[in-house]
């Protein structure tokens, strides 16, 4: 064979000239606002000053294209919804092997916002979440999930911290869904998705079939998080709130989760799940369950408790999003015409409905060391904070008579939750590969540009 | 992905021109005559179609995989990148998308040098020649190339709709579906939109069962000209393949193929 050069040099010469690099174009040293399992996030604004817009530059944790990196690219590039995060652009660094995606930044999140109203809370002067920025925000993260569900994608890591909230500008207060590593197309599976990686979605927002073994990932299991959130925004409180130190396990079967469930909502009557039966778990479950310690269990009691009326529609809503049986529970479509969305006030475009915002602006985390710090601060506020959640929720259950419960140890919050993985999580696959070849050393770094359509189409058209 | 086809970059940035696609390839073609370009094309189909099936991948995913194939050299010379190293590296790309999970880089090369030594010896005498390094290297290229649409519409599902609703026939299905297979070795994927190519191959699967369909294509509310054209691609194959023998071929064909230069000596 004569092929002895896999690449031809005038080729690479030609593609490295007309790569972009992202340090070229945006600065954002020093400006890292958020760490994820999956990458690091910086804030960065034009270098050529054409605009003065914020940019979320998205640094993919590892080198090279994992799975993750691959399924996010794949899928926002397709994605096009106003309540979904717009990708602008990708960027290859070909030298050190690193992607950056680069979005529109987002100012607030829903992590943020109800750890807000959380510390409020704990300092005795609470602001709820205004009624309205509750509706508004579900209103709209129905929307986004609407769109995603009937583009047959699946979310399934809906919790607080993906759901993002834009700040002051021409988008102030939309909701942008984020974090669409783990957003699988959900068509005709490959293989059954739980084996592909096994437990992703944070506990607190699980639904009760995953935690019983379910399969395969469904829109009802978004659903149901969809619901938590809700609560959560309702009460400042996450309503499944668990603790959870033993995430390693791969079995999606997780016993204090499903107490703590039952706790909230009652032990599910067969009527009620009819299917219960066939989950794999639920041997288990009928031996290290006794439905007599639930009898006195209901969302009902649950959210009035915390001052949700069973008669409002909001609580309405609420239980149709968490209905036990996935098969009954309402879909994003049904939920965005419930009488909940006619009644006054209306969901707003600004979820914020034109009033000043009153979470803090992104912190930046200076390096790495500061950021565990900042990380551990983070952690400590929200273990207080969970804290006294939980001394609330042991009166609940005191409330509720005799039901078991351990609640005394330490709490991660959510966000830390994909941290502990288990092993042959596929993102982690490709982490430790690739020694750099030779040809790979020069400095140089793709972009490429969605957001403007019309360029696009010219710049393909000049090539041919 | 399914169901928004025509907001897809599918439909917005790969559905190109035929003349387009004419223009793009006049360097190769003045090196090739156009018979011998498709030639090549069609011989690394099969290269990517057994480096699947080896790896146990899904039909839709060796498609998929095809079509990147395709979509890089419908934009580049062949000289650019060896396809002998671009075919593995869709492959390994589809792979992550089409959520089939990570092939192992020690299993794709592995793969690649037993397909290479025991399917194609009759195309290379010597041993497949790239390492892991070489596919990661070229898959961001590849990328870059494809400019991030990674999501691509298949055949596959229009197909199987459509005979659903013919009232499925198991013989007419297999038929169809192969003959989708076979038009991966043509340029439609690159010019047509999936549901068209479905209807397409359908139609040639009737005329060789002899199964008269006629109305119910005529209700489909289709552009029958564009049926027509692809249906021309796929039965110019199908005469190709009457008198063409690769294994004689294919050896002198990637011989004169155009190939990557190195730095310019100085
Ligand atoms: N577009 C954006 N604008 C502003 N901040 C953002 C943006 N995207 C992400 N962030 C911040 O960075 C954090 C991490 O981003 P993201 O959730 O996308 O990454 P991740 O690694 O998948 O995180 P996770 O731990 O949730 O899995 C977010 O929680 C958020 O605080
Ligand atoms: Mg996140």
């Amino acid at each position: 064979m004569t092929t002895a050069y896999m690449m031809d040099y005038e080729f690479k010469m030609k593609t490295q000239n007309e790569r972009i690099k992202v340090e070229d174009l945006f600065d954002y040293e020093g400006c890292k606002v958020g760490r994820g399992t999956y990458g690091h996030v910086y804030k960065g604004r034009r270098k050529d000053g054409s605009d003065k817009k914020d940019y979320a530059l998205k640094q993919i944790e590892g080198t090279g294209l994992s799975m993750s990196a691959c399924r996010e690219i794949a899928l926002l590039r397709e994605l096009k919804h106003p309540n979904v995060i717009n990708l602008i652009r990708v960027f290859l660094s070909h030298n050190d092997r690193k992607v950056w995606l680069l979005f529109d930044f987002a100012e607030h999140d829903l992590w943020h916002i109800i750890k807000f109203h959380r510390a409020a809370k704990a300092n005795k002067k609470p602001v709820l979440v205004p009624k309205g920025m509750v509706k508004s925000l579900l209103y709209q993260i129905l929307d986004g999930i609407h769109y995603l569900h009937s583009n047959w994608v699946l979310h399934r890591d809906l919790k607080p911290a993906n759901i993002l909230v834009m700040g002051e500008g021409p988008e102030r207060g939309r909701v942008k869904i984020a974090d669409m590593g783990f957003a699988r197309l959900f068509n005709a599976p490959l293989k059954p998705l739980a084996d592909l990686d096994p437990v992703v979605v944070t506990f607190w927002y699980r639904a009760p079939e995953l935690l019983l073994g379910a399969r395969h990932y469904t829109k009802a299991i978004d659903i149901w998080a969809i619901g938590c959130i809700f609560a959560e925004l309702l009460t400042s409180e996450p309503i499944f709130h668990c603790r959870q130190e033993d995430i390693k396990t791969s079995n999606p079967y997780h016993h204090d989760q499903l107490d703590r469930i039952f706790n909230v909502m009652g032990f599910p009557h067969e009527k009620d799940w009819e299917d219960i039966k066939k989950m794999p778990e639920h041997p288990t479950l009928l031996k290290d369950f006794k439905k007599n310690n639930y009898v006195n269990c209901s969302l009902v009691k649950y959210m009035d408790r915390h001052k949700i009326k069973p008669d409002s529609k909001a609580f309405h809503l609420l239980q149709k999003l968490l209905l036990m049986d996935p098969n009954k529970r309402i879909t994003s479509e049904q939920a965005m015409q419930d009488p909940y969305f006619q009644e006054e006030p209306l969901p707003t475009q600004d979820v914020f409905a034109g009033c000043p915002i009153p979470y803090p602006k992104r912190e930046f985390l200076t390096d790495d060391d500061q950021e565990e710090k900042n990380d551990n601060k983070r952690q400590n506020q929200q273990q207080q904070q969970t804290q006294n959640n939980q001394q609330s929720q042991q009166q609940n259950q005191q409330n509720n008579q005799g039901n078991q419960q351990s609640n005394q140890d330490n709490h991660n919050p959510a966000k830390r939750v994909r941290l502990s993985a288990p092993q042959g999580h596929p993102s982690q696959v490709n982490q430790q590969q690739m020694p750099i070849s030779q040809q790979q050393q020069e400095f140089h770094q793709q972009q490429m540009m969605y957001n403007n359509g019309q360029q696009q189409q010219q710049n393909f058209q000049q090539r041919f | 992905m399914s169901g928004n086809f025509w907001q897809s970059s599918h439909h917005q940035q790969w559905l190109l021109d035929k003349q387009d696609l004419i223009r793009e390839r006049q360097h190769d073609l003045s090196i090739l005559a156009e018979d011998e370009y498709q030639k090549i094309f069609i011989f690394f189909a099969s290269v990517i179609q057994t480096l699947g099936e080896q790896l146990k991948l899904r039909q839709q995913v060796i498609a998929t995989a095809t079509v990147y194939f395709k979509r890089f050299y419908a934009r580049n010379s062949l000289k650019t990148i060896d396809p002998l190293l671009l075919a593995p590296t869709c492959i390994f790309l589809a792979s992550k998308v089409e959520e089939f999970g990570v092939i192992s880089n020690s299993r794709l090369i592995t793969t690649c040098q037993n397909v290479i030594k025991n399917k194609f010896s009759y195309a290379y005498t010597q041993e497949f020649p790239y390492r892991t390094n070489h596919i990661l290297e070229c898959e961001f290229y590849l990328l870059e190339n494809l400019d991030c649409c990674l999501i691509v519409y298949q055949p596959y599902r229009p197909l199987l709709q459509l005979v659903q609703d013919l009232g499925h026939e198991e013989q007419l299905l297999t038929l169809a579906w192969r003959i989708v297979n076979d038009s991966l070795r043509t340029d439609v994927c690159l010019l047509y939109p999936p549901y068209q190519i479905a209807i397409g191959c359908l139609q040639i699967a009737c005329v060789i069962l002899q199964k008269d369909h006629k109305s119910w294509f005529a209700e489909l509310n289709v552009d029958i000209e564009k049926i027509q054209e692809i249906a021309r691609y796929i039965i110019n194959l199908f005469e190709l393949w009457k008198t063409y023998d690769e294994k004689k071929e294919i050896q002198g064909l990637l011989a004169k193929m155009p190939k990557p230069k190195a730095a310019p000596q100085r």
